[in-house]
């Protein structure tokens, strides 16, 4: 193998080659400094592999057994209120928490699925222009990334099928990642946190669905409040409905009403998608909604841009220390 | 989706107050984002008569005397009580009705602006004083004319009377998220918005006759020719109008449909088009006119056809914009025998439009398949408000009563209808859905009556008939989204008010652990108390971060759609994307930091799971930048061991071994090490990064990483838990050095003392204090701070010393 100084001076002799091609003839010009660039690049390959081969043996191997280097001190830990923890995920932890003492078992959501459990099995239609609403990412292979934790629902229902045999209930918190393809600005990130609910039994209504979602809502911010409703449209449920509370006193609501925010989406489980989950939708009913994490950290914070939850910058991150 | 309230109240009688029923509209039918007071909006605005115009020679100016039926106040009047307006526009003249902004009022175009424009008196040519301003349809926020000044029709505006009251636009409009409406064609008309709301109020609601038509109730001139072919997947229905010529030019004042366009968000632009435009936003169908002679010039065939067909792939059409495009399957396509004339439900061809010459007129009424339609609209960029209206699936029973509706309006503008075609296989006979009570009631959580049930539908027109507890409701044939008793339950509930259900809690029973969430909680306070950053990183790479860390890019699933190169991979591991991340951190001041980041990843060598989707894995990711001298293998590792020591996984440290799938590639071998646990699984890597990496990145030498796979430290937890026994007798301390070649491993060392220690019998500590190398020296001496005692008795004197004297033997 020829020594990297050779290399380097064979690459300057064939960049004075290209001095050559101004005395051609035209109709040689072309291939002539084809071949040339083929031969730089070459050499410029080999250069490089040389140079890292050179650096790999400057490496000085450590001892990996040790507990340190030598003649180096004790390695001691940062220090620990330089430590922080990420808001997301302590208010993932809190509602997982709430969800928790309310019965509700925890499964998380995949981060990379398939049409069908993204919309097939939640009752869109095939080719419906209501999958467009969700701006999903593909891959090559047609998976998704998922737009919603309601991509779940089927794995959901289908894992939890037992509790219904048992004579339960299912109920079922579903937090994870998702996304949709959009441009990023203050109040838009492609990728977001969301939590779902499911809820399924023999007897249960549309009324227990709003006693739920108060009683989280109210253990969350921790004081009684108000809460209405308006009409929405999800294939996967019917009725569907957004779900909405008066602003609470921890975020300067100052009950006087006609403030409100829009916490989430839910309504009564569609039968299509029980059926296809195996369950009997004249024996067994149910509900189901979702809502932004990363909305509630927000509001909670006071944060004013989303794109710092994933931007990985300390002067952010270390406002949360514990 | 903007919604004129002055609108709907033509068809409801309202009478409670406007944000009341905003409340009513927002908790009963769809989210109103902003109810738009346009009440002031046209204050202070009066028809006025042009009693003089007086052109200024050698300016495009005319100086008017104006008859504002004295109305406005703040202004000069002459002895006739007449005030003077300059004016620029061409067609300013005398005698006219004009709309005049007086001194004081807001330009209605400036309305919403941060600074609305008052008008006032302006000094023009230095001796002219101008009072207010004679208003375009621009300014007016009524058009994009700007070519002259509206003029109001004589017959129905005096001078004096307010614009706003002339045209009825004390107005609140209506911005709505539509979004929620998706399965609601019939909202995206006026009509079935207001259908809507008188079942909200408990109102009987009367769709007008028209709108209820079944068949042609005019004469036909049989000499007009044209077929119509459909496909019927393509095209369930296709309606077409022919009309006769225009017979008159009326003069074009302002007229109502023309504010009731601007106040949805449309612009009048052309009578035919216009007359489109306002019945497609009173009904939700969408119309198209064709000019009748070019479309059968284009058809060369004296017996003119339409035929709705999928397009060939391929085939291309010239827009009414003038665009050509080239269509695929997917598009439906309408033909003059077979020549493409029109890009179905989106937009007409530039070889049919009609324009000044046109004589006579097809107007075509028609539905799509909005599958279909969904596909042109991706593949071809087309959002009008037509198409729009289109994918939402608008039924086929409004094609007929809307032309004609068309055909009974296209009068008022001077054209007569001559003949009328409608193409439909076969009608589609009306849905019924039964409802029993106790369903209703279950699912709710209500106690309806059957009759209470029974009014609600009616209210909305569906005609219903009860069964003891069961009700059967016809399916209107506007509502195509109503097909399963569910879908009558939400029609009950919702124009009832949800509001009205009691909310209940049921009672619960206790749930199971999620072990991992719990895993990673304990993870997140173990790092965070000991000085780590926790932080989120996309799960989507730039395929230039997978080269530079050695990652190959084929074993990354590779995004289509992404909407930035940043995001065309998904990741295969954590570390390179906190890699990526800390430069940024460094020169923002920070010089000794640790980011983790627990998260799942999806290298595609992890293959597909029990339902055939990517497998991911849920890792630990953690990051070590320090600007010291000290080698960062060393305390990142005592990270990572702290973390297996506090959960009781027993493990080693081995050589480093670089993954056959490349996915670890980035850590530098020789300061590199494997994590096994004591049962023979691999939990992860630490080590120091590769130095040309962390050139790449611009971060400091001795940059050092970890990652551990959380479902196998979950298998392990606690699988070796600690041995907490210890001894009633005093423990001895000694401090040991050994003078150790330079290349003999401290872990064997170690074993070494504990096997020793272990053979006396003893309970031990080990902690290493210090690796020494005196300069050149060819040996090392590594010292120790040992602790030990015996759980039967005080160890002798004699006892120790043979102790020390084995364990300082050790080479």
């Amino acid at each position: 193998m020829p020594s990297i100084s050779e290399l380097k001076a064979e690459l300057k002799r064939l960049n004075a080659e290209y001095a050559k091609i101004k005395d051609m003839p035209a109709e040689k010009r072309a291939d002539f400094g084809k071949e040339l660039n083929v031969k730089k690049q070459n050499i410029m390959q080999q250069i490089a592999d040389a140079e890292a081969a050179a650096e790999d043996q400057e490496v000085f191997p450590l001892d990996i057994t040790a507990s340190r280097d030598i003649n180096a001190e004790t390695p001691v830990f940062l220090t620990a209120d330089f430590g922080s923890k990420h808001p997301l995920m302590t208010e993932l932890d809190r509602v997982i928490g709430i969800y928790q003492s309310m019965g509700f078992d925890i499964m998380e959501s995949v981060q990379l699925d398939d049409e069908y459990h993204m919309f097939d099995s939640l009752n869109f239609a095939k080719g419906h222009p209501a999958r467009d609403g969700y701006d999903t990412f593909r891959t090559e292979e047609g998976f998704i990334p998922p737009a919603h934790t309601s991509t779940m629902q089927n794995r959901v229902l289908k894992a939890h099928k037992y509790k219904l045999d048992e004579g339960g209930a299912i109920a079922v918190a579903v937090p994870g990642r998702t996304y949709r393809n959009e441009d990023v600005d203050a109040t838009h990130e492609h990728t977001f946190y969301q939590c779902e609910g499911v809820y399924v039994s023999e007897n249960c209504t549309l009324g227990n669905m709003l006693g739920i979602l108060r009683e989280f809502f109210e253990k969350y911010y921790g004081q009684k409040l108000n809460i209405k409703t308006q009409p929405g449209y999800f294939p996967f449920t019917e009725p569907s409905l957004e779900f909405l509370i008066e602003k609470p006193a921890a975020l300067g609501g100052k009950g006087k009403g006609g403030d409100w925010l829009e916490m989430l989406g839910c309504g009564m489980i569609h039968p299509n998608v029980l059926k296809m989950a195996g369950i009997d939708p004249a024996k067994y009913r149910g509900f189901a909604w979702g809502g932004g994490i990363d909305r509630l950290v927000m509001l909670r914070y006071g944060l004013g841009d989303v794109r710092n939850f994933e931007a990985a910058k300390l002067d952010f991150l270390k406002e949360f220390t514990c | 989706m903007l919604i004129s309230l002055n609108w709907i109240k033509k068809y409801v009688e309202i009478d409670i107050p406007n944000d009341e029923l905003v409340r009513l509209i927002g908790a009963r039918l769809v989210e109103v984002e902003e109810a738009i007071d346009e009440t002031h909006k046209y204050d202070g605005i009066f028809a006025v008569k042009v009693v003089s115009a007086e052109k200024i020679p050698d300016t495009h100016l005319t100086l008017c005397m104006i008859d504002d039926g004295g109305k406005a106040k703040d202004v000069v009047r002459n002895e006739d009580n007449y005030v003077q307006v300059m004016c620029g526009a061409p067609n300013v003249h005398e005698g006219m009705m004009a709309a005049w902004i007086a001194p004081g009022a807001i330009v209605p175009a400036t309305f919403r602006d941060d600074e609305p424009f008052e008008i006032g008196m302006r000094k023009m040519l230095k001796k002219y004083d101008s009072y207010g301003m004679l208003a375009g349809a621009d300014e007016l926020a009524l058009g994009d004319d700007h070519s002259g000044i509206v003029e109001l029709d004589p017959a129905s505006a005096k001078p004096g009377d307010d614009f706003a009251k002339l045209f009825d636009l004390d107005d609140i409009i209506l911005d709505i998220e539509n979004k929620s409406l998706t399965h609601r064609p019939d909202t995206f008309g006026i009509l079935g918005f207001a259908r809507e709301v008188a079942g909200i109020l408990g109102q009987q609601f009367h769709t007008e006759d028209w709108y209820l038509r079944s068949s042609v109730d005019f004469e036909v001139d049989k000499s007009v020719k044209l077929d119509i072919e459909i496909d019927e997947k393509l095209c369930p229905r296709y309606t077409a109008v022919v009309l006769s010529p225009k017979n008159n030019d009326s003069p074009k004042y302002l007229t109502l449909q023309d504010t009731l366009l601007a106040r949805s968000g449309m612009r009048p632009i052309e009578p035919i088009v216009d007359l489109t435009n306002i019945l497609m936003l009173l009904s939700g169908q969408p119309l198209h006119a064709f000019d009748y002679d070019k479309f059968v010039s284009v058809g060369k065939s004296d017996k003119p056809k339409i035929i709705v067909r999928a397009a060939k792939k391929g085939e291309k059409l010239t827009l009414l914009d003038d665009k050509e495009i080239e269509m695929n399957e997917d598009d439906i396509v309408i033909t003059s025998n077979n020549i493409p004339v029109a890009l179905a439900g989106a937009m007409g061809g530039a070889n049919t439009a009609i324009d000044e010459k046109t004589e006579r007129i097809i107007l075509e009424s028609a539905t799509f398949s909005l599958y279909n339609l969904r596909k042109t609209q991706m593949a071809h960029g087309i959002f009008s408000e037509a198409i729009t209206r289109f994918t939402k699936g608008q039924p086929a029973g409004q094609t007929l009563p809307v032309a004609l509706r068309f055909a009974e309006l296209a009068q008022n503008i001077g054209y007569q209808p001559l003949a009328v075609f409608d193409s439909q296989k076969a009608t589609p006979k009306a849905e019924k859905v039964e409802l029993e009570l106790l369903q209703l009631n279950n699912l709710l959580g209500t106690d309806f009556t059957i009759k209470q049930a029974c009014s609600i539908l009616q209210n909305v027109e569906f005609s219903v008939e009860s069964k003891g507890k069961k009700l059967i409701a016809t399916v209107p044939f506007w509502r195509t989204d109503i097909h399963i008793p569910e879908d009558l339950i939400e029609e009950i509930g919702r124009l009832s008010g949800y509001d009205n259900i009691a909310p209940v809690l049921p009672l619960h029973a206790t749930s199971d652990p999620n072990e991992m969430f719990a895993l990673k909680t304990v993870l997140r306070n173990h790092l965070a108390a000991r000085g780590a950053n926790e932080a989120l990183t996309y799960s989507f790479v730039h395929g230039d971060l997978l080269k530079k860390v050695g990652q190959n890019p084929d074993n990354s699933y590779k995004i289509i759609n992404s909407i930035s190169p940043d995001l065309q991979y998904i990741r295969q591991s954590i570390v390179p994307s906190l890699i990526d991340k800390s430069y940024a951190n460094l020169r923002a001041g920070y010089d000794k930091f640790a980011l983790f980041e627990m998260n799942q990843v999806y290298p595609r060598d992890a293959g597909l799971d029990e339902d055939g989707v990517p497998q991911g894995l849920y890792k630990l990711g953690f990051v070590l930048v320090s600007q010291d001298n000290n080698a960062g293998f060393y305390l990142a590792k005592k990270y990572a061991q702290s973390i297996l020591d506090s959960l009781g996984i027993a493990h080693n440290i081995k050589p480093f071994a670089e993954a056959e799938d490349k996915t670890n590639a980035y850590y530098e071998p020789k300061r590199s090490a494997n994590i096994w646990s004591a049962s023979g699984e691999l939990i992860g890597y630490i080590g120091e990064i590769k130095q040309r990496i962390l050139c790449d990145f611009k971060l400091p030498t001795n940059t050092a990483a970890f990652e551990l796979d959380l479902r196998t430290i979950l298998k392990l937890q606690g699988a070796n838990a600690k041995d907490f026994s210890f001894s009633q007798f005093p423990s001895v301390a000694r401090d040991l050095t050994l003078t150790l070649p330079l290349d003999r491993q401290a872990g064997e060392v170690e074993a070494q003392i504990r096997e020793a220690l272990a053979r006396f019998g003893l309970i031990y500590r080990i902690e290493c204090t210090s690796i020494y190398q005196a300069d050149q020296a060819k040996t090392k001496n590594v010292s120790y701070h040992l602790s030990f005692a015996r759980t039967d008795k005080t160890l002798e004197k004699s006892e120790i010393q043979d102790i020390m004297n084995t364990l300082e033997k050790i080479k």
